[in-house]
């Protein structure tokens, strides 16, 4: 980069049309990015009349938040919210622990087992039973319309074994050991020394399981038959995408005429704020975690 | 007592190790592997509340039937051709970001547009179909009034099935362009500086320089990322063709994975979708396989990227 602005003096007339063309490419590009949301923001706070004309882009026409105050007063909409919220919390919290858990065996210790247990964890990343053998198995053990099947079905994944395995492996294994001549046994070393020093993997496996359950939409429709187990996806889906008359407005009090096209769309933003906003201050380390992932190969 | 010392040596060294294994264990052996066990459900005419022993064996029956029904051949060709595009069009879109951003000379621009970039990734499956519903839309989407005010007919996109796999593979780009980027964005930061530095000696321009140098160092990770993708042809996001799907364009959105779902779990046909979902499940695990070894084959053929 200093180099680069030590020869930033005969830049050329060539160069310079480059870095226009570049720049102009990824401009457009970002407008395709952000636009979308810029659209189901105004949709969500304009005049329901310039909605109904189609003169909304952009930019809101009009405002008002009513649509955002019917929401906070909808049950069936704050009850799915606590719910999704109940199932990405607790899930990520026994997610780490169990990953934690599961990819220890592999960096720190030398067993008999060792590599038919990394064999046994990693073969369910190539094959599994598939939907329909899935939620045979759950009814049989009584889980469907349970939310702890949701947490559950996706506790541990061999990929994100895979990733914390790869990071553990860059702690220096002379902490372990000293730690071991020391008579610490391996759950004092996993839970003093190892966890602690793993915070960077462990957050983005954290913000992986959290995305992973709020935007769940195919599971929860799957395992979920009453309205007050529906996570936030399958109540957003029916008031917004249902073309059908849902039992739901019954139990919410509002009529099919009263979802109006900006209630949607506040319902949408509504949704999928929490990780819009969550995400940048994971940045930094979710991107060194998906290359940890992809240079497994 | 001397020949079961080492197996006593082991257990006393590692007792807290093979502690730490059972929660781990009991877990992937009742939610990963008794679910592979019940793949046997495709033999027997399989009825929820018997179970195995009151279920009657039928050998192939749901095979042959499902390999004979007329619904397979579509069902082979949507799915394949449908991943094949997607595969060849959401490789590229990543490619080209990077290359793009790797361009930009500002650091704090490079990562302000990185992040913008993530924003689809983060967003759900119903929440991109709620947008296409507002921009795509016959009365109100943006799109169509467009279409309006240029004097051409409304054109109901979601509906029809000429256009279901492009509105798959845009979404699809737009949502996973930036996330992707990532590998060959961080690839690019470890090519060798003074080959730039030299081909500026030379004379060469932005655009020979991207092309004779930024493109050829990575190669190798886009040759082992594409073959990665093969692993993919029989899979697809169920969640939004299932979401897109509807009577008017079911001629081309009917995939293997969504027929599974609906005949296993909608129509209650659960062992003639397991023996599908096995026959999907299989093919793929070999496509992994056979991926996993011709991306190691790039790999070791030349000084690996990796």
């Amino acid at each position: 980069m200093k180099k680069e602005g030590v020869q930033r003096k005969p830049v050329s007339r060539d160069d310079r049309i480059f870095d226009a063309v570049v720049l102009t490419v990824l401009f457009l590009l970002m407008l395709c990015f952000i636009l979308p949301f810029m659209n189901i923001i105004s949709l969500s706070i304009s005049d329901q009349y310039a909605i109904m004309r189609g003169d909304v882009h952009f930019l809101p026409k009009g405002f008002n938040l009513a649509s955002y105050e019917k929401l906070l007063h909808t049950n069936v909409v704050l009850h799915s919210y606590g719910n999704t919220i109940f199932i990405a919390a607790t899930g990520c919290v026994l997610s780490l622990l169990m990953t934690a858990l599961a990819a220890y065996p592999l960096v720190f210790a030398q067993f008999r087992l060792q590599k038919l247990y990394s064999i046994f964890i990693m073969f369910t990343m190539w094959f599994s039973g598939g939907m329909v053998p899935t939620y045979i198995v759950m009814s049989r053990y009584g889980l469907v319309d349970n939310m702890w099947v949701l947490i559950l079905n996706s506790l541990i994944s061999a990929y994100h074994v895979l990733v914390l395995k790869s990071f553990y492996a860059s702690i220096p294994q002379s902490l372990v050991e000293s730690a071991k001549i020391d008579g610490a046994n391996d759950f004092r070393i996993l839970f003093q020394i190892v966890i602690p020093l793993s915070k960077a993997a462990l957050a983005t496996i954290a913000l992986w399981v959290v995305v992973l359950h709020w935007n769940d939409y195919l599971n929860a429709l799957v395992y979920m038959r009453s309205t007050e187990n529906y996570t936030l996806q399958l109540i957003m889906r029916e008031m917004v995408l249902s073309s059908e008359v849902s039992s739901m407005f019954d139990v919410a009090n509002l009529d099919r005429s009263a979802i109006s096209d900006q209630l949607k769309n506040a319902v949408v933003v509504f949704v999928m704020a929490p990780m819009i906003l969550i995400y940048p201050f994971f940045q930094k380390y979710f991107v060194k975690g998906v290359m940890v992932g992809a240079v497994k190969g | 007592m001397k020949q079961l010392s080492p197996l006593v040596r082991d257990w006393r060294k590692n007792r807290w190790v093979y502690l730490m294994m059972v929660p781990v264990a009991a877990y992937f052996i009742l939610f990963k592997y008794i679910p592979m066990g019940y793949l046997a459900m495709s033999f027997y005419d399989f009825k929820l509340l018997r179970g195995f022993s009151g279920s009657k064996f039928v050998g192939l029956k749901h095979y042959v039937n499902f390999f004979s029904s007329s619904s397979f051949p579509t069902l082979l060709v949507n799915t394949v051709v449908f991943n094949f595009w997607a595969i060849i069009v959401q490789s590229l879109a990543p490619i080209v970001l990077a290359l793009l951003l790797n361009e930009v000379r500002k650091p704090g621009l490079k990562k302000a547009m990185q992040t913008i970039s993530f924003l689809p990734y983060f967003v759900s499956t119903v929440v991109i179909v709620s947008m296409l519903n507002n921009f795509l839309s016959p009365s109100t989407g943006m799109l169509n009034n467009l279409r309006k005010s240029m004097g051409l007919e409304t054109v109901y996109y979601l509906g029809l099935p000429q256009y279901f796999r492009g509105v798959n593979y845009i979404t699809g780009v737009w949502q996973m362009m930036g996330w992707n980027s990532v590998v060959y964005i961080s690839a690019l930061t470890a090519v060798d500086q003074e080959m730039y530095e030299a081909a500026m000696v030379d004379g060469a321009s932005r655009l020979q320089r991207l092309w004779h140098i930024t493109v050829p160092s990575i190669r190798m990770t886009i040759a082992i990322m594409l073959t990665l993708q093969v692993g993919n042809l029989f899979a697809a996001n169920v969640e939004k063709v299932l979401l897109l799907q509807n009577d008017l364009n079911l001629s081309v959105s009917e995939l293997l994975p969504t027929f599974v779902y609906k005949q296993g779990l909608v129509n209650g046909k659960y062992s003639y979708a397991t023996a599908a979902g096995l026959f999907t499940s299989v093919v793929s695990c070999l496509l992994v396989v056979l991926a996993n070894w011709g991306a190691k084959k790039i790999s070791s053929s030349e000084m690996g990227v990796f």
